[in-house]
């Protein structure tokens, strides 16, 4: 019920189009790197869809990450921009249903794109690297680890919308947010459980240091945890209006 | 009425917005790892380049890159939203005012805004410049007139890029559309650059003007000479353009 309520609000707001945009826009850097430049690529030694992973993936993670936080953005605006919101607190319907109603339709979406984003990247490795066997096991485990590892982002960002009335001060909080976490040093351990630092954690890379378990453990904590800081605000928040 | 006053007008609706708290915050976090890593400057890796220099370039990098592009996109936000809801500019454009002044004043407002973060940013380039200085024993602190003069380039190179953000914000009235374009054109402005046609790319222009600095203060880096010639005009034409076509659709979809 709710999920489909949710989606009835988002269909004019080119919420899902601007999604399928920015996976396009993703999985066009890969292929562009491969058109213009295959010969820095072909001749790299190991596993050719990791050489493009590393190659293409903090691009495209980055992407992913502005594209979720202008969809989280965009989806409460739509509620506070005519006083949607509390049209919404006198319907028979719970609080928090709405907000899990979101995160699911943000992390569908950047499901789709991830998943995009990663035939993508397989199909390049197929084309351009004749040695190549396609491994589908392989793939499907890191495009579920890049989604695994980007929803403590989707879910801070929708955290931090529901919490502020203003679009711009949601947007400039989350564009800080990637701006601090981007100059911050990439390879420590702490940083990279953040949100917004998580993502740019490849699934090679965090195999080839035996902390893939690890990471999907703790961004799987935030993520839940977050959840629960979101309506345990939303609780009190409404006794002071 | 006369154009500054409208300017204030507009500065007037802003006051209340925190939006210069939200211009500050990435200002303060950008020169924090900068003091904390102020050592690595002496680690310079082959490159032939002072480390009071590297302390400004590297500190600068990460702004250009990303943050005077994002804060322009923000602030085109709020000049936007702030007005619609409540259909506030709806009354604007009733009042006997010209829409074009309207339009250069919104205009004016965004690249003040950006030239207040400049200022900022120079303003705690030397606080942490100074508490370097003292924590390395070295001293970090370049001359006024040489890091004024620069920000001010990529501040004047910003401009191009503020109209064309602005247009893009008055075309597409969904602001998911016109707040993801920005923000995606900047991830590729690292690429642009590095390719022979950077000078048709606004969101790449402060970033290039930095990288020649670069280029000037360590030999091999980067390119030492700005390329002026097609640059220049591509720019101004694209700036004209630009604010030519948000002036005429300035509240169109509005007076419908």
């Amino acid at each position: 019920m709710s999920l489909s309520l949710e989606m009835r609000k988002l269909k004019r707001t080119g919420y899902f189009f601007a999604f399928l945009a920015g996976g396009l826009l993703a999985s066009a850097f890969p292929l562009v790197n491969m058109l213009v430049r295959p010969e820095n690529f072909v001749s790299l030694p190991g596993d050719p869809f990791t050489i493009l992973v590393d190659a293409n993936w903090q691009m495209m993670a980055m992407l992913n990450i502005l594209i979720s936080i202008c969809g989280a953005c965009m989806m409460y605006h739509t509620e506070y921009a005519d006083n949607g919101m509390q049209k919404m607190e006198v319907l028979p319907v719970r609080p928090s249903s709405l907000f899990w109603g979101k995160f699911a339709i943000g992390s569908l979406v950047l499901a789709v794109m991830i998943l995009m984003e990663t035939s993508v990247l397989s199909g390049c490795a197929v084309h351009w690297f004749p040695a190549y066997q396609f491994d589908f096991l392989q793939v499907a485990k890191s495009a579920g680890f890049q989604w695994m590892v980007t929803l403590p982002t989707v879910m801070l960002m929708l955290v931090l919308s529901s919490a502020c009335r203003n679009m711009w001060v949601s947007l400039g909080i989350g564009v800080i947010l990637v701006f601090t976490l981007s100059i911050l040093p990439q390879d420590n351990l702490i940083l990279s459980f953040f949100p917004f630092s998580s993502p740019y954690q490849t699934f090679s890379t965090a195999v080839e240091k035996g902390r893939q378990f690890l990471l999907l453990g703790v961004c799987a904590v935030e993520t839940i945890g977050l959840g629960l800081v979101a309506l345990l605000y939303q609780r009190v928040r409404r006794w002071y209006q | 009425m006369k154009f500054f006053s409208l300017v204030g007008v507009e500065l007037n609706k802003i006051r209340r917005s925190k939006i210069l708290l939200i211009l500050f915050a990435p200002v303060i976090l950008m020169w924090i790892p900068c003091v904390i890593n102020a050592g690595m400057n002496f680690d310079l890796r082959e490159i032939p380049i002072t480390p009071q220099n590297n302390f400004f370039i590297q500190g600068f990098m990460g702004m250009v890159w990303f943050m005077i592009p994002a804060s322009l996109i923000i602030c085109t936000v709020l000049l936007t939203q702030t007005e619609r809801s409540n259909k506030g500019i709806l009354k604007m454009l009733s009042l006997p005012v010209d829409t074009t002044k309207l339009c250069l004043a919104k205009f004016t407002v965004l690249i003040l805004l950006s030239l207040i973060q400049m200022a900022m940013t120079v303003g705690t380039y030397y606080i942490s410049a100074a508490i370097a200085s003292q924590l390395q024993d070295y001293n970090f602190i370049l001359e006024p007139l040489y890091v004024c003069r620069n920000v001010l380039g990529i501040y004047a190179g910003a401009i191009p890029m503020a109209a064309v953000f602005w247009m893009i914000s008055i075309l597409i009235h969904t602001p998911i559309f016109s707040v993801g374009i920005g923000l995606a054109s900047i991830v590729p402005s690292v690429f642009m650059i590095n390719t022979k046609i950077w000078f048709v790319y606004p969101m790449s222009y402060p970033f290039y003007l930095l990288m020649v600095e670069y280029g000037k203060a360590a030999e091999g880096v980067y390119e030492t000479q700005v390329a002026w010639l097609p640059w220049l005009p591509v720019a101004v034409g694209i700036t004209v353009i630009a604010l030519m076509v948000s002036c005429i659709r300035f509240g169109a979809a509005e007076r419908r």
